[in-house]
């Protein structure tokens, strides 16, 4: 084992890297080698290692210092994402990229705009509640002590008092209200909806150890170089390695070997410098995203997988989800300046459940949204066919716009899918292919509530409003479920074939709601973490599986972070 | 409530060569930057003062897409010494063959589109008016393009029976947007506040700015009288197939 040392390695304005890091050689067998250190990876590394496993995570993309790579600006900000190549289509193709996901540690938590709602009850239940969609193999009250614990290690700023779903309030105070904040209040106040503002956020309202509060720079998906927004690479990961977790970066998964006795022993994974390495580890975890993962467990097809490795239902890849997220832009007499303050800070989710009136099911939930100068460029570019001189004048204007997002719930549908494409990436593997099309049912909620947005645009006071169409946040493709015939993975995320294999990130949803899925993500982690731990070794030896649940633990936050209340309801 | 669309402009002042269009003179980004963190400064001042060198394209196809690039974000009111370099960055992008992450799959990659665009659009000009596309008057190249922009090239080309013409038409005009308006000049002209690291901002409501940002001081201005490109009184978009966006989201 040698030493890595990290001084001055920057993670926020004032934290550091914490040094040494740990370094396990090529032939060490750890104990989980998770793959991804993204929004799930970073906080199962975190509760692992703090409970004495041996962690190596393999992040393919950089470990970022925050005061050197990142920067207060669009273009300059390219490099938070997955660009390598995808191939995307389908009657409603995906557009991927900045879209989509993160690249480096902290994967997607780097650029999130941090919306941090919970899930509804009812999310987990929509097909025993509207026969559609599926039920989930866990309830809302299963998953409720990790978000309370997550919206306290992150943490959550919001209001004292969330009313939708299971009400409840949040540890941080909710922030100042910016321009385009302001617009939605109220337009939903004239309607009679009610809204919050200045949260649920991922954002701090006040410092919280080395970490200072948010200065309202509006540059939260170019990633927070203060150190104000949670993102597992500030939030998790420094606990991680303090606990002796690897963080491994510039290092791509090629595939996952299975040994002669039907359990994975390591992973095979590419370095910077293009030469293949071989991980040994008595367990792995696939944290990707839900492009990357099935992506890597199909790349893993071999003898007795030959369709891709935990793929006996034929589901891996299927269910694949995206919310709505439509943008309409409205513009107004008086000046907004939509650019300043976090563009995540006030919401509605007076739509997000089933009505029996409307000719659909589900709903959608109502939030700001703060493109910078290129983004609304584009944006007005497709919402009014701008260009040209057009272009020019409306963004001469961009300061007198404001823009609210539809979050609407996608249902889970067996074409939509991921699937791997003839072409090759940079290290040789084949690239993900993701097939997207709208049903009945994902029309006519769009409709319904891109008209809802709109009005509560014109009932702001708007002169002018005009919509684009677009998609946010996938997930699915690796589902849990109860029956190994229709999904992927278990309710610990454990693949029903492979009982040391396991997945651990959005892949694993089974439905979405209409609330941004990363508190979710991250708090199915913990839950997971507690499930592997009280497992112990009989993860690494059995292949009983046990499906008792595991009793949260509330001694594996990291420092600091579990002494603020949740306000709830008793 | 009224549901009026965009505001009817009175006939105003005749474009010029400005220093600074819009509505913010006097405000400058840039005079800013000794309150921005290092690597941002770095990364801003580099985009103004490192124009990349054409590497990708041929001297001829260069000379092409500038006229194109001209017409989809044209700058003819801006002073020659304060144009927006615009063609350089998507050479520069090609050049080094940065993706975005994804690619249609009834696209070709980004280098090959390009190519077959730019031949398209020039032999759509030949054909339509006996010219190359760079001779053209600026009405006759915005006619070309315009029916790019409304998904029904005229005259009808081959590549866009192999290329979707709104797919092409979205690659470029979202690579000529993201150039134009990541720099510095274009924050200055639509008084974005830039950077605000570590500095931040402290007013954030009723669109009040810093105490470093100006006021907005409208005029009205023309577009060429001609020209095809500015919005119609109503604001309507122009019907076409509108494509899906990327960028950021929540
Ligand atoms: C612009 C934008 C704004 C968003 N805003 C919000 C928001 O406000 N609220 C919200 O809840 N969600 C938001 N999201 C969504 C959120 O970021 C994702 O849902 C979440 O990060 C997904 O978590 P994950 O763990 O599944 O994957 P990720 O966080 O993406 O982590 C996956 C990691 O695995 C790595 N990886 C993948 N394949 C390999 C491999 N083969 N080898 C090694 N490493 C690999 C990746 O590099 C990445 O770091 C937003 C997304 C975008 C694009
Ligand atoms: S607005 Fe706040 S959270 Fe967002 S990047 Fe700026 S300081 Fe960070």
């Amino acid at each position: 084992m040698s030493m890595l040392n990290h001084h001055g390695h920057r993670l926020g304005s004032m934290q550091t890297l914490p040094a040494p890091m740990r370094k396990y050689a090529d032939r060490e067998t750890v104990d989980y080698c998770i793959v991804g250190a993204g929004s799930a990876g970073g906080v199962l590394a975190q509760r692992l290692a703090r409970a004495g496993f041996r962690i190596v995570a393999l992040e393919a993309g950089p470990f970022w210092d925050t005061e050197k790579d990142w920067v207060s600006d669009e273009r300059g900000s390219h490099e938070l994402y997955w660009n390598d190549l995808r191939i995307t289509g389908g009657k409603d193709p995906l557009a991927l990229g900045a879209n989509n996901s993160g690249k480096g540690v902290g994967g997607g938590s780097v650029h999130w705009a941090a919306f941090a709602p919970r899930f509804h009850p009812s999310d987990f239940r929509v097909y025993s509640e509207d026969s559609v969609g599926a039920d989930w193999p866990i309830s809302y009250w299963d998953l409720k002590p990790y978000y309370e614990l997550l919206e306290q290690e992150i943490p959550v700023a919001g209001p004292a008092w969330f009313p939708w779903g299971d009400p409840h309030g949040y540890p941080y105070g909710p922030h100042p209200l910016g321009g385009v904040g302001d617009v939605l209040v109220r337009g939903c106040a004239k309607l009679g909806l009610r809204s919050v503002a200045g949260g649920p956020v991922a954002i701090l309202s006040a410092s919280h150890g080395d970490r200072p509060h948010c200065i309202y720079r509006g540059f939260c998906i170019q990633g927070c170089k203060v150190g104000a927004k949670a993102s597992t690479l500030i939030t998790h990961v420094p606990d991680a390695i303090d606990h002796g977790a690897e963080i491994r970066a510039l290092s791509m998964a090629a595939r996952i070997s299975l040994h002669d006795d039907g359990r994975v022993d390591g992973v095979l994974y590419i370095d910077r410098d293009g030469n293949e390495h071989f991980q040994r580890a008595r367990a792995v975890i696939v944290s990707g995203y839900a492009i990357e993962t099935p992506r890597l467990l199909l790349n893993s097809a071999c003898s007795g997988h030959r369709h891709g490795l935990a793929n006996s239902s034929g589901t891996l890849g299927q269910y694949l989800m995206a919310q709505a997220g439509n943008v309409v832009a409205g513009r107004f007499d008086e000046l907004i300046r939509l650019y300043k303050a976090p563009p995540a800070h006030a919401l509605s989710e007076e739509f997000y459940e089933t009505d029996k009136r409307r000719d659909f099911a589900r709903g959608f939930a109502i939030q700001t949204v703060g493109p910078l100068p290129a983004a609304f460029a584009k944006q007005m570019m497709n919402a009014m066919g701008a260009w040209g001189w057009g272009l020019r004048r409306v963004m001469m204007d961009m300061n007198h716009w404001a823009t609210i997002g539809v979050l609407g719930e996608i249902l889970p549908w067996e074409d939509n899918r991921v699937e791997l494409a003839e072409e090759k990436d940079q290290y040789g593997l084949r690239v993900a292919k993701v097939t997207f099309n709208l049903h009945d049912n994902d029309k006519k909620l769009i409709e319904f509530g891109k008209k809802r947005v709109m009005e509560v645009m014109w009932a702001a006071g708007a002169e002018q409003v005009v919509q684009e169409s677009r998609y946010a946040h996938l997930v699915g493709a690796a589902r849990m479920g109860s029956d190994p015939a229709t999904s992927v993975v278990d309710k610990f995320g454990r693949t029903h074939d492979i009982p040391n294999l396991f997945v651990c990130d959005g892949s694993i949803l089974p439905t979405q709601g209409s609330a941004n899925p990363g508190l979710t993500i991250q708090a199915l982690a913990a839950r997971t973490a507690d499930y592997l731990i009280k497992q112990g070794d009989a993860i690494f030896f059995s292949n009983r599986r046990d499906q008792c649940e595991p009793g949260i633990r509330y001694d594996l936050s990291p420092p600091y972070t579990n002494f603020k209340g949740n306000p709830r309801v008793a | 409530m009224k549901q009026k669309s965009y505001p009817l402009r009175p006939t105003g002042g005749e474009i010029r060569d400005l220093a600074q269009p819009g509505y913010y003179s006097g405000f400058s980004t840039l005079a800013q930057k000794k309150k921005w963190d290092e690597t941002t400064r770095q990364v801003v001042t580099e985009r103004v003062e490192k124009v990349p060198p054409l590497r990708f394209f041929s001297s001829g196809e260069a000379e092409l897409l500038t006229a194109i690039v001209s017409r989809v974000i044209p700058q003819d009111d801006r002073a020659a010494d304060r144009m927006i370099p615009v063609h350089p960055a998507i050479d520069e992008r090609l050049f080094k063959n940065e993706l975005n992450g994804f690619r249609y799959e009834d696209m070709p990659p980004d280098r090959e589109a390009y190519r077959l665009g730019l031949k398209a659009i020039d032999e759509m000009a030949q054909k339509r008016f006996h010219e190359p596309f760079v001779s053209l008057t600026v009405h006759r190249q915005e006619l070309i393009l315009k029916s790019l922009h409304d998904g029904k090239p005229d005259p009808a080309h081959r590549i866009w029976q192999r290329m979707p013409v709104h797919r092409f038409w979205t690659l470029l005009a979202e690579d000529c947007v993201t150039a134009y308006y990541s720099h510095p000049w274009a924050w200055d002209e639509i008084g974005f506040g830039g950077p605000a690291y570590p500095r931040g901002y402290m007013r954030l409501e009723n669109g009040l700015p810093e105490p470093w940002e100006v006021d907005e001081q409208r005029y009205d201005w023309n577009a060429p009288v001609d020209s095809l490109s500015e919005l119609d009184e109503q604001g309507a978009p122009p019907e076409q197939v509108l494509p899906q966006a990327h960028g950021s989201s929540s």
